[in-house]
């Protein structure tokens, strides 16, 4: 047993003392640091302005009201979420807001409104929050109606709007919350028809739908004209342009129905993710391990000392301290990133921990995940022994890693939509994948029956496994010669000596 | 008392006897020579002695047990086929190898900055093994391999790969390992290694065992050789097998005799004189471990393979 904990320190430190192995221990946490400085520093800048020179003067307002209209659509129906994530519908069950709808009429942007929108609501809400919960924010306005600048000709025409304008659009304008790009200048000409069309100057990077609106508007109010002037009521156009479909769509509130689905396997998900990755990495240094003692021709001191066997076991217990470091700074940062970022312990991380309902899944888990690391480990491991080189390995390796990680790439994406689809299913019983499909399913419903039985046909196929293969790296550590072909690794697997 | 004794070994690998019904055995003391040519079963069997490799069948006894790694502490190895962790620092991998053979770190430290200062590279001691020269390294293997002090030392081929110089400093550092009890095995084909250092010699030829002795019984096998000057033809005296003539005056001619294996030849010269066979000069040629290599193992192709 010492012969094996000195092997497993050694392959630690000496993995360790690389600068590959800080690079990647840290690579994950350097990248959620950098994304969180990015997201506060170099947010983004989507808000802009608006110029609309209207010389009819017929459009402007209809088309400043509906810019509003969709604003407040977007803020009612982040709102409504918020309030039923946190429960606080209660504060006024008749509200728009509290009825947990994401799809919103006309009617109901305008009631909501014309009740004080978003401010007025978060004070009823207020009371009603948990502590957890994060503050709702009142983000600014995506686009402001600026003033036309002075100097800036608006009775000239569209040319001398455009060039005066000109410099604006390259820069940013006065609006009554500061400075902002301008993004979008709008000129309605006062005969405006298939002659005289309305002129728009964008920046390059306009808000799409802030010109989906003028267009609609605009389009809204020209249909009531032509109605108007094919001898239809005034009362009627009105009514026939402003038509809507009138729909109600229902939803699972937020955080249920495939959300939740979703939500739920994010963890296990991730776990199989980390068993992938881990391994793999893991495994590779495992496989330059035993090709640098094999090629550095140490190995036969090394085995005038201790067994193969120990080496073997102090490999695998050394490198997978190795893994379980990367899994804990990777984790550890994934934890702190969850906890810095509002509302994602909430909205993601306990939710997806309640699915670990059953203590029962917590010890099936880190079986699965063992399991998984000593049945991919071992691959490695052989594949070491069997080569002389890195080259070598190589041509081993690509089909063992692509019969890996394929079939478990399909399976992730189909957990997320059927857990127990049949590929996660028939591959729970594949006892390469088994580790893989099994965690990716564990909060999926998945039974305590079929727990206990692809965990017994897992723990025998670890076994004999590591049986054959372990015959395998003992028999080839001392060879020497060409890696041998398929019949000389089956001899092995089966202990006759070729060498 | 026999520190390694193999009785009637064979090892195969398939079709492929490496190792051939192999009998001998190792007294505990002293420097044993372990001599063959390439492919001679020389490291299969020095394998099969520290539980490397299994025999196919016979018995093998090490330190008074079967081969295992339980008698790691008691034996020290050098490998023919070297290399060391290219990573670890030189006092660490001395320490390293130390623990291994069940040494507690405290000891194989103290022991492993001796040996370091012994081979001169203290000033290397914390700097990695890849920092080093190819002699250096040797040097921190060989090391690792004495760190333990051990009643037994096996040494594959040590000499390969080693300077002149380190190659004395090599052999300086057996020699006084012997004299202070250690028992030392060591494989070689470079006879003139062999000839200074060891008492007891195995010959090896294809997996099976050609001779095992002292040297002087090993030249003992070979037939004696002469060189005389005298007036007569020296073919008939006794145990002469052949004699050539080499040059001489008209008088007193040089011959060079080959004698029966095991002639005595203080007793040739002795009857020389009492038959009054007149000698102007009686040299006798003690033959070289090299010969001896060359007559019993069959071919010297063999060695320059």
């Amino acid at each position: 047993m010492k012969s094996i904990f000195l092997v497993a320190i050694r392959e630690y430190r000496q993995i360790a003392s690389t600068r590959g192995f800080w690079v990647m221990l840290l690579i994950l946490p350097l990248v959620i640091a950098a994304t969180q400085v990015a997201g506060r520093f170099i947010r983004p800048q989507l808000n802009s302005a608006y110029v609309l020179v209207d010389a009819t003067g017929e459009y402007a307002d209809s088309i400043h009201h509906r810019i509003e209209l969709n604003r407040q659509r977007f803020e009612l129906g982040d709102l409504s979420a918020y309030a039923q994530r946190w429960g606080a519908g209660s504060a006024k069950p008749d509200a728009v807001w509290a009825k947990g709808d994401r799809w919103f009429s006309e009617q109901q942007v305008e009631q909501f409104i014309a009740e004080g929108g978003a401010p007025a609501a978060l004070e009823l809400i207020k009371p009603k929050l948990p502590k957890d919960a994060p503050v709702y924010e009142l983000e600014p306005p995506p686009v402001v109606l600026a003033d036309v600048p002075a100097g800036v000709p608006v009775d000239q025409g569209p040319d001398a709007l455009a060039a005066g304008l000109a410099p604006y659009l390259q820069d940013v304008i006065d609006t009554p919350l500061g400075e902002r790009p301008l993004g979008l200048a709008v000129y309605i000409p006062a005969d405006v028809g298939p002659t005289s069309p309305i002129r728009m100057w964008t920046n390059g990077a306009p808000n799409a739908s802030l010109i989906d609106a003028m267009r609609s508007e605009v389009l809204r109010i020209q249909r009531a004209r032509a109605l108007v002037a094919g001898g239809v009521a005034p009362e009627l156009a009105a009514q026939l342009v402003d038509t809507s479909l009138p729909l109600e769509v229902s939803a699972p509130p937020q955080g249920e129905g495939r959300e939740l689905v979703a939500i739920r396997s994010v963890l296990p998900l991730a776990l199989s993710y980390l068993l992938m990755v881990t391994v793999m990495v893991t495994g590779s240094m495992m496989l330059q391990s035993v090709i640098e003692e094999r090629s550095n021709k140490l190995l036969e001191s090394v085995l005038a000392c201790i067994r193969p066997s120990d080496l073997m076991y102090g490999k695998l217990l050394g490198l997978g301290a190795i893994g379980v470091t990367i899994i804990a700074v990777w984790v550890g940062a994934a934890v702190f990133a969850a906890f810095s970022v509002q509302g994602m312990v909430a909205d993601i991380v306990k939710p997806s921990l309640a699915a670990f309902n059953e203590p029962w899944m917590i010890i099936a888990m880190a079986f699965y995940f063992f399991a998984g690391y000593l049945i991919i480990s071992m691959l490695y491991l052989a594949i070491g022994a069997l080569s002389n080189s890195l080259q070598d390995a190589q041509s081993y390796l690509m089909p063992v890693i692509f019969l890996i990680t394929l079939p478990v790439v399909f399976m992730m994406v189909q957990v997320v939509q059927t857990p127990n689809g049949t590929l996660p299913v028939v591959m729970s019983w594949i006892p390469l994948y088994t580790p893989f499909a099994m965690l990716a399913r564990m909060t999926a419903g998945v039974s305590m029956m079929e727990v206990l039985a692809t965990g017994a046909m897992l723990a025998v196929f670890v076994v004999v496994e590591m049986y054959l293969l372990g015959r395998v790296f003992q028999a080839s550590l001392l060879r020497t010669g060409q890696p041998p072909k398929l019949g000389g690794f089956i001899a092995m697997m089966f202990g006759k000596q070729t060498q | 008392m026999a520190i390694l004794t193999l009785d009637h070994v064979v090892k195969r690998f398939g079709d492929f006897t490496a190792v051939d019904d192999l009998s001998f055995s190792v007294p505990e003391g002293g420097i044993f020579g372990f001599l063959g040519g390439n492919g001679a079963g020389k490291t299969t069997s020095l394998r099969m002695a520290l539980d490397i490799l299994r025999p196919t069948s016979g018995k093998i006894e090490i330190l008074g047990r079967s081969p295992g790694r339980e008698n790691a502490s008691e034996i020290g190895f050098l490998p023919e086929e070297r290399g060391l962790y290219r990573r670890m620092k030189v006092l660490e991998t001395i320490v390293y190898f130390g623990e291994l053979k069940g040494m507690d770190a405290a000891k194989a430290t103290a022991e492993g900055k001796r040996l370091i200062e012994r081979f001169g590279l203290g000033e290397w001691t914390k700097a990695t093994v890849d920092k080093l020269s190819k002699g250096m390294q040797q040097k921190v293997q060989v090391a690792a391999a004495m760190v333990n002090s051990p009643k037994l030392l096996i040494l594959d081929e040590p000499f390969s790969g080693l300077d002149p110089v380190n190659q004395q400093v090599l052999e300086d550092l057996v020699m006084e390992m012997a004299r202070k009890g250690t028992t030392v095995v060591f494989s070689t084909h470079v006879m003139q290694h062999a000839e200074r250092m060891t008492s007891r010699l195995l010959l090896l030829s294809r997996g099976k065992k050609v001779f095992e002795g002292t040297q002087e019984e090993a030249r003992a096998r070979l037939p004696g050789r002469l060189t005389i000057t005298s007036q007569a033809d020296p073919s008939s005296l006794p145990g002469v097998v052949a004699a050539q003539r080499i040059g001489g005056s008209e008088s007193w001619s040089d011959w060079d005799i080959e004698m029966k294996v095991g002639s005595d030849l203080g007793a040739l010269l002795q009857q020389c004189t009492t038959n009054g066979f007149a000698l102007r000069r009686f040299e006798s040629h003690r033959p070289s471990l090299h010969d001896v290599f060359i007559r019993l193992v069959g071919s010297a192709q063999e060695i320059a393979q």
